[in-house]
């Protein structure tokens, strides 16, 4: 890991992370994370919760949706809700930036 | 230290209820969300609302706070004293990652005594995570060019440890990171064993990156394709022509322009985007730029086109 006093950091490709380590990255247990994919409120990763494998934006979303559902209250729905309008409105400014509009 | 009046925080009064004190916060975190704010330092401010939010919610620190704090003005030197909390029972389950973001002065009242941020109904009063340390997160921002050519960037955090006398303190934790070439934006980089140390012996955890990339003049990246702006003189777009594009190490691309290309004309060069495995690619859209008419030359040849071109641009849309 170390190389000298420089940290190595090791890239997440897509589709890296497994059920154990998406909910120890978002300190809940792997029950909360088995509960959003079968509502459909996560993207599902597989076939079966083994064979589970999540990305960085997958990560980034569940986080997004915990902090919904803690600091408002949120049922999960309404913060799936708030997550994907809050993606679709940085997917459109990131179209505006690129067409010079931002 | 200075003394922080978390009821001033959230904008209440000291008899404030719990829902008088959850209503504020809700209308705080919707002002100050992170997710949801755009204002410069919401992030900050939302750390603070959290913070108040997670003493004066719980019975337990709430009275803690109120018994020590009594007398007491915002940003007064304050020092509490020894064992003061030694008449409190707290239950909470231990000192979490995500305080780590509080002040000292949080973790000097609640540091040994289950001062853990609220848990948020995700049944966090589990132990099964007790063997293992808790992954950290942080954000780091990137130039396109470090994702380009690799960097190592030096980031700070906030780290909970505990003392001799048992008591949280937070530490400020510099690292020297090296960023592998081929970096996305969103991406994570995971730094194994740097996150929260494993109670009990146990393996800590990891620290997570989280990678952003600063607005840059030039370039903008979708993955690991570049997005280049190329502005190009109208004969270069009529005529067809080679024209040298740089690229974020300073090196230049000969890009073929084909004849007749429009302005917003998208143009791709496979493979030679962001290095990486596979490589992005480079995407290049042309913008036609006019020379202005502002010499008598000038101005001849444009009359000059325009007498002779009978080139009308809004023949197709019927205008």
């Amino acid at each position: 890991m170390r190389e000298g006093d420089v940290l190595i950091g090791a890239l997440l490709e897509d589709a890296c992370l497994t059920l154990d380590e998406l909910s120890r990255a978002c300190a809940v247990p792997p029950d909360w994370v088995v509960e959003h994919v079968r509502e459909g409120l996560l993207p599902v990763p597989g076939e079966s919760p083994a064979a589970w494998r999540f990305s960085s934006r997958d990560l980034a979303r569940a986080r997004q949706m915990l902090r919904f559902e803690r600091d408002f209250d949120a049922v999960p729905e309404l913060a799936a809700l708030v997550a994907d309008l809050l993606a679709e409105l940085d997917e459109m400014r990131t179209q505006l930036r690129r067409a010079g509009f931002e | 230290m200075h003394f922080k009046d978390y009821y001033q925080t959230l904008g209440v009064a000291r008899d404030a209820t719990a829902d008088d004190i959850k209503k504020a916060f809700r209308k705080l975190a919707r002002k100050h969300h992170p997710d949801l704010s755009k204002e410069a330092g919401a992030e900050a401010r939302m750390k603070e609302v959290n913070e108040a939010y997670a003493v004066l919610s719980d019975p337990e620190k709430r009275a803690a706070y109120d018994a020590l704090g009594r007398g007491y003005q915002p940003g007064q030197d304050f020092r509490p004293p020894p064992d003061w909390d030694a008449n409190f029972e707290f239950s909470g389950p231990g000192y979490g990652a995500e305080a780590a973001d509080f002040s000292d002065f949080f973790a000097e009242l609640f540091g040994r005594m289950g001062g853990r941020p609220r848990e948020g109904g995700f049944g966090r009063r589990e132990t099964r995570f007790e063997a293992r340390g808790e992954d950290h997160h942080a954000k780091i921002v990137l130039d396109i060019e470090d994702a380009w050519r690799g960097a190592t960037r030096q980031i700070s955090l906030r780290v909970p440890r505990t003392d001799a006398s048992g008591r949280v303190v937070l530490d400020t934790r510099t690292l020297d990171v090296r960023i592998p070439q081929g970096v996305r934006e969103g991406q994570l980089i995971r730094l194994a064993g740097q996150g929260a140390p494993g109670p009990g012996g146990g393996a800590p955890g990891d620290l997570l990156l989280e990678v952003h990339f600063r607005p840059h003049p030039r370039y903008q990246a979708n993955g690991r394709d570049l997005l280049v702006d190329l502005p190009v003189a109208p004969w270069e777009a009529a005529l067809g022509s080679v024209i040298p594009v740089q690229l974020p190490d300073g090196s230049r691309l000969k890009v073929r322009i084909p004849a007749g290309a429009q302005s917003g004309r998208q143009l791709v060069v496979r493979g030679k985007g962001i290095p990486g495995n596979p490589p992005g690619d480079l995407e290049l859209t042309v913008r036609v730029v006019l020379p202005p008419a502002d010499t008598a030359r000038a101005k001849e040849l444009y009359e000059t086109m325009a007498r002779d071109l009978k080139f009308d641009p809004r023949a197709a849309s019927g205008g």
